[in-house]
């Protein structure tokens, strides 16, 4: 990870964190403990001789809560990085096309949902080249059925199974 | 001594029958190909394959994937050496000076020696857990609830000092692991937790999902930002195998690398990771000219080459012996085991004398086979590395796809992939490390079952973790880690080292 150069401390007003990286992982933490704690309110605690259901959950919790805190505390007191850009399209695409093919491969198996996952996650990245990507992406369909359900006997539809009643 | 003998030609028996010669083949030929490219892990791949186990017997399908790991391992030089890119973490040492070695036309000389080294490491950790096996786990069989609570926080301890970036950061992946590891039902009380209402997660996260988003998805994401300058060395590869006085040059730190690489590597909590920095620091220090170092030292890629082989494999001494592993693909294995109903532990080696020892005889003979396959090919790995990443990451998508589908035949499994993939990408955003994390989701169920019956065993006496002998040791071992991890001194040194 590229380290980013020291702010100057001087243009920064008092009250911004100093690592703003640091920050957002605190906030990060906060969130997730409060999901781990609040979702577990409901279980019984326990005694110590005899732990129930909600002990783990909600003392683990707790410890990420307190690790939130720290860097929170820690950003403003000590210099780190800056958050990195986020970027939309790579995420948006690559994992786009996992929900796309979780969506497509029962109703209408590998043959459409291969292609589709390849096609889809080219586009995240700005040098693919549309025909290359699709012969690329009937080749992997191809040579996957025959990996997989061909050779390997996976069941994984093929074929959209509405198909099967035709023929 | 018999016994081990015959302990072994037991193993060989089982290792050369003609299938899981097959199998082992399969398994080095595919890591080598992962290992040669960079961006995509082992962890990843294993999660991918775990699918085509389901129909190979368990001896056939560990043997495979066992081979998938060590042969990463080694095929990462391969491309440290000619691209200057580490194809696995682990290769990063031999950026160093092995690129030097290839730029100045001596690329063959360094993969024969990393060939080399890695062979003779590996023959010795083969045998060091052939030797260690058996009287380890009747130690393990001493273990009572608490000690077994107690080493596994040792191990998470470990796995935060060895992870990059800062150590809060670290010990709070470990602790959202664990967190993680609660969702489910719970085995004794069966009540649902944190489910929220979604019954597929009552069976909590699979970890093959997890792993695979975070390490599979994520990683892609990332390297789509960071748009890599692939840059094959254009010198000559050069004659492959070292003269006599390479040979004698690299004798030492191939003999030291396997000693440090071997004792990391059993450490729990990734201990292997660190064996090549370990072993390049030494060398460094013992050169009688150490500024030849960064620029083609063959014992900067002898030492560290050697070590990283043995580390990977002594790393298969806790999952064996106590069933605890020290790592994500060690991780795996357990759930390679699961699927064929195996209980990692101490009683595998006496109850299950084939399985064992048909491994280890096999992860020889993997090694072997490493090295009589890997410098022919060497040419053929030239010309994959040439493939552009704008090809290799869709083909990384679809085939992680298709196999955390067939795992469970579920397509949910993809969509959480998919939600652990952007999980994985915030977290590296915000600087966290995802190994520690999978360490916390997989030890955190058997962290819990173990500290509850402790408990209730002491009636509720947290004492009982300190009266314990082997439990106190290993408390005492994780404060010495914590206390060591945070001096000034260890901790320029542990971020000299992950500068990589």
């Amino acid at each position: 990870m590229p380290l980013t150069a020291p702010q100057p401390t001087a243009r920064t007003p008092r009250r911004t964190p100093k690592s703003p990286q640091d920050f957002a992982a605190g906030l990060f933490l906060l969130a997730l403990a409060a999901i781990g704690f609040f979702g577990s309110l409901g279980l019984d605690f326990g005694r110590l001789s005899s732990i129930g259901p909600g002990f783990m959950p909600r003392t683990v919790a707790l410890l990420v809560a307190a690790f939130g805190l720290l860097l929170l505390v820690q950003s403003f007191l000590w210099q780190g990085s800056r958050l990195e850009r986020w970027s939309l399209r790579g995420p948006v695409f690559v994992l786009g096309a996992a929900l796309l093919f979780a969506w497509t491969i029962r109703p209408l198996g590998l043959l459409v949902a291969g292609p589709l996952a390849v096609l889809v996650a080219a586009a995240a990245d700005p040098r693919s080249r549309p025909l290359e990507v699709l012969i690329f992406a009937v080749v992997l369909t191809a040579a996957s059925i025959a990996l997989f359900s061909v050779l390997l006997g996976l069941p994984i539809p093929v074929w959209p199974p509405a198909l099967d009643r035709w023929l | 001594m018999a016994d081990l003998l015959d302990n072994l030609l037991l193993g060989f028996a089982v290792a050369l029958s003609l299938k899981n010669l097959a199998l082992c083949f399969l398994g080095v030929l595919i890591g080598s190909l992962i290992g040669v490219l960079p961006g995509v892990g082992p962890v990843a791949t294993i999660a991918m394959l775990l699918p085509l186990t389901f129909g190979i017997d368990p001896v056939g399908a560990l043997i495979m994937l066992s081979g998938i790991y060590y042969g990463a391992q080694y095929g990462g030089s391969t491309t440290a050496i000619l691209v200057n890119i580490p194809g696995e973490a682990t290769a990063v040492v031999t950026t160093l000076d092995g690129h030097q070695m290839a730029k100045q036309g001596r690329a063959g000389i360094a993969l024969g020696i990393a060939a080399i080294g890695s062979f003779i490491a590996g023959t010795f950790s083969t045998l060091l857990i052939a030797a260690l096996g058996e009287p380890l786990s009747s130690v393990a069989l001493l273990f009572g609830f608490a000690d077994y609570f107690s080493l596994m926080v040792l191990g998470l301890m470990f796995a935060v000092v060895l992870a990059r970036g800062s150590l809060p950061k670290a010990i709070a992946m470990i602790l959202l692991g664990v967190l993680m590891s609660t969702v489910g039902t719970d085995l004794e009380t069966a009540q649902d937790r944190l489910t929220f209402g979604v019954p597929e997660f009552a069976d909590g996260f699979e970890f093959a999902v997890v792993a695979m988003g975070v390490f599979g998805f994520a990683e892609v994401l990332k390297n789509l930002e960071a748009p890599e300058a692939r840059e094959v060395v254009k010198a000559r590869i050069g004659r492959l195998l070292p003269g006599p006085s390479e040979l004698r040059q690299s004798a030492g730190p191939i003999a030291r690398g396997t000693l440090v690489g071997s004792v990391l590597g059993v450490l729990p909590g990734n201990g292997a990771v660190l064996g090549p920095f370990a072993s390049y620091m030494l060398e460094k220090r013992l050169a009688a000219d150490p500024s030849r170092f960064g620029a083609g030292a063959i014992e900067g890629v002898a030492g560290p080459e050697s070590a990283n082989n043995a580390g990977a494999q002594t790393s298969f001494i806790p999952l064996l012996t106590l069933g605890i592993p020290p790592n994500a693909v060690m991780a795996l294995m357990i759930g390679a085991m699961m699927i064929h109903s195996i209980i990692p532990g101490p009683q595998i080696i006496t109850k299950q004398p084939e399985l064992f020892w048909g491994m280890v005889a096999a992860m020889w003979i993997g090694n072997l086979m490493l090295l009589i396959i890997n410098l022919p090919l060497v040419g053929l790995w030239v010309r994959l590395l040439k493939v552009p990443y704008r090809l290799m990451f869709p083909a990384i998508v679809l085939f992680c796809c298709i196999g955390i589908y067939s795992l469970n035949n579920s397509a949910f499994d993809v969509e959480m992939v998919a939600a652990f993939g952007l999980f994985g990408y915030v977290l590296l955003k915000l600087g966290f490390e995802p190994a520690p994390l999978l360490l916390g989701l997989v030890l955190g169920r058997l962290m819990e079952e173990k500290l509850r019956q402790a408990l209730l065993i002491s009636r509720g006496d947290f004492m009982t973790f300190l009266d314990r002998p082997i439990s106190a040791t290993l408390l005492a071992a994780t404060a010495l880690v914590i206390v060591l991890a945070a001096l000034p001194a260890v901790r320029r040194g542990r971020e000299d080292a992950f500068q990589g």
